[in-house]
């Protein structure tokens, strides 16, 4: 018979047992052997190759390998900026004083894209954005517009592909900024009031410090997510025209699964990692000096 | 008394309202936006459906009616008589997303479980273990699984995407999360009556866990439900493809895509989160922020 101080630890890994046994096979394992076939050249039917630190070194020579880093900077950059941008002031205004039922129905309207699948939504964009039959062409016409190539011009297929993605997402933004809003005490702003501080004073001094929190939140989760963009692209631009939208994780997928260099994949997919986890780090150092804890 | 405790509040009160009167314009502003944005976030939602009803000769037509003058419900069969298995990519999601969800729901409890209320030791140390992997990108795991996949000859199975999928480290920090907040002294009168980690755990977490699992349960089945990423990469033949595979192809290179076709099999494919949207919404979207503002 167990004392019950032992059994409670026998059911305690019994119980995480399951989890860890995959977790071994599918995260732990994988990841110590993509790093391991990052050395080789590595080949799935016939002989695999150790090259040392070959594919290493073609990543610093490889122009699509820096083209597709840029592409994916600069989508996560005005993803990011717009997407906790539009979600902070969709958030702010949700927050004034309206009917509950109003409130409501604006949320749910923010909040439903946030649920449909990037692949769904890219299918309806490529209509939309078409260049003679487009809705959104039709009616920038009459504000003089002439019709926008969307998705045959480099820059404005990347500005199709940030639209579409605020287009889905900032939701998600309000709906963490809103929650972060109504805990913040009323008696703050009730007293500040008091005080004589105007609106602008009331939000810079007391919304923003107390929502800081929720806005590094955001801009976590916001940047990691935007770093690995991939559905929403393939489908609606497939990378194009030429190279001009394709991601990081878009160009990993074409050298692993349709080129099947997995060596050189996995060390693309290396410098990924550690981008990913070189910003979440560089958040969390700089976010001491800005995000105050209550 | 209570007059007098009533009076400064209502004071205070009326002084907040006094400072705002001046500044209505703002409310005006606030509601132009709030309304403008809900209309740019509806339209293409709007277009989808209207368009998904439309004659088939109309799927182009400008200006686009946004209410169909003559509703082609029989639009909606379409794609299941289309020359892709429409209603085998609709079985195929259905099911690989139950299966990983159900995975998930026993694998993320019973850990959750297990990290919140048991004492054990290295506890605290395999539990940050979990939570540091959450940074590994799945595009970096996905090519030894993949690899690992051909080894076995599961590529072009669905045992491919569910297997990865019956954990989730997200999934076990949501549970232990609902089981701490559970109080200890239920599990102590359990205890006293006899009852030992399995039953506790059966009988009296389980059925008070509900709101979490029901919020793992969404969660995992919509995200599962639009999995793309995975899909892309291990399934290759028409049979064995899940919906959003389905409806890139209806669109994409078979070129058999009318707009009003492949919006109507947009609209079926959303039409179940939708569903769930509609009944759950005000409870998911608590659910959602709650459990994110803490992750």
């Amino acid at each position: 018979m167990l004392s019950p101080k032992r059994s409670e630890a026998l059911a305690g890994y019994l119980f995480i047992l399951p989890t860890f046994i995959g977790f071994a096979i599918f995260i732990l394992y994988p990841l110590v052997e993509s790093l391991r076939i990052s050395f080789y050249e590595y080949s799935i039917l016939g002989d695999s190759y150790y090259v040392e630190l070959d594919n290493y070194s073609r990543l610093i020579s490889d122009s699509r390998l820096r083209k597709t880093y840029g592409n994916t900077i600069v989508f996560t950059g005005f993803a990011v900026f717009f997407n906790a941008g539009i979600g902070l002031l969709l958030a702010v205004f949700l927050n004034r004083r309206m009917p509950v039922l109003m409130r409501n129905f604006y949320r749910s309207a923010f909040f439903f894209p946030i649920l449909i699948a990037h692949t769904y939504i890219a299918v309806i964009w490529q209509y939309l954005y078409q260049q003679d039959t487009g809705v959104i062409n039709y009616y920038l016409s009459f504000l003089g517009v002439d019709p926008i190539p969307w998705l045959s011009h480099p820059a404005w297929a990347m500005a199709a592909i940030i639209i579409m993605d605020v287009w889905k997402n900032t939701g998600f933004a309000m709906l963490v900024f809103l929650a972060g809003l109504q805990s913040i005490p009323h008696e703050y702003y009730e007293a500040a009031q008091l005080d004589g501080a105007n609106e602008r004073q009331l939000f810079a001094r007391i919304t923003i410090p107390l929502l800081s929190p929720s806005i590094f939140f955001i801009l976590v989760i916001f940047m990691i997510g935007a770093l690995q963009v991939f559905d929403s692209i393939i489908v609606l631009t497939d990378g194009g025209p030429g190279d001009a939208t394709r991601s990081v994780v878009m160009y990993i997928y074409q050298q692993a699964f349709q080129r099947l260099d997995f060596g050189y994949a996995a060390a693309v997919s290396w410098t990924l990692f550690l981008v990913i986890m070189a910003v979440t780090l560089v958040q969390f150092l700089v976010s001491r000096r800005w995000v105050h804890y209550e | 008394m209570i007059a007098q405790t009533k009076a400064p509040f209502t004071a205070g009160r009326e002084i907040i309202r006094q400072s705002r009167k001046p500044l209505k314009w703002q409310d005006i502003l606030s509601y132009s936006v709030l309304t403008l944005a809900a209309l740019l976030v509806l339209m293409p939602l709007l277009w989808m459906f209207s368009t998904s009803l439309r004659p088939l000769a109309d799927s182009y037509k400008l200006p686009p009616q946004w209410l169909p003058t003559d509703w082609r419900w029989e639009n909606y069969l379409a794609p299941f008589e289309s020359n892709v298995p429409f209603e085998l990519f609709f079985l195929n999601s259905l099911k690989i997303a139950a299966l990983t969800t159900l995975g998930q729901l026993i694998s993320c409890s019973m850990a959750g479980y297990a990290f919140a209320r048991l004492r054990f030791p290295g506890r605290d140390l395999l539990f940050m273990f979990l939570l540091a992997s959450l940074m590994v990108p799945g595009q970096v795991t996905i090519i030894p699984i993949y690899l690992m996949m051909a080894e076995l000859k599961l590529v072009n199975t669905h045992a491919s995407l569910i297997l990865p999928a019956l954990i989730s480290v997200f999934g076990v920090f949501l549970m232990r999360q609902f089981f701490k907040q559970m109080p200890q002294e239920l599990f102590d009168a359990a205890r006293v009556d006899g009852a030992g980690h399995l039953r506790s755990f059966v009988q009296i977490a389980v059925p008070l866990a509900g709101p979490g699992l029901a919020t793992l349960g969404i969660i995992t089945f919509n995200a599962t439900w639009n999995g793309y990423f995975t899909a892309l990469i291990f399934l290759t033949s028409w049979e064995k493809m899940t919906l959003p595979q389905g409806i890139a192809l209806l669109t994409g290179y078979m070129n058999s895509g009318n707009p009003s076709v492949v919006m109507a099999a947009v609209g079926l494919a959303i039409l179940p989160v939708l569903l769930v949207f509609l009944v759950a919404q005000r409870w998911i979207i608590e659910a959602l922020t709650r459990s994110g503002l803490k992750g």
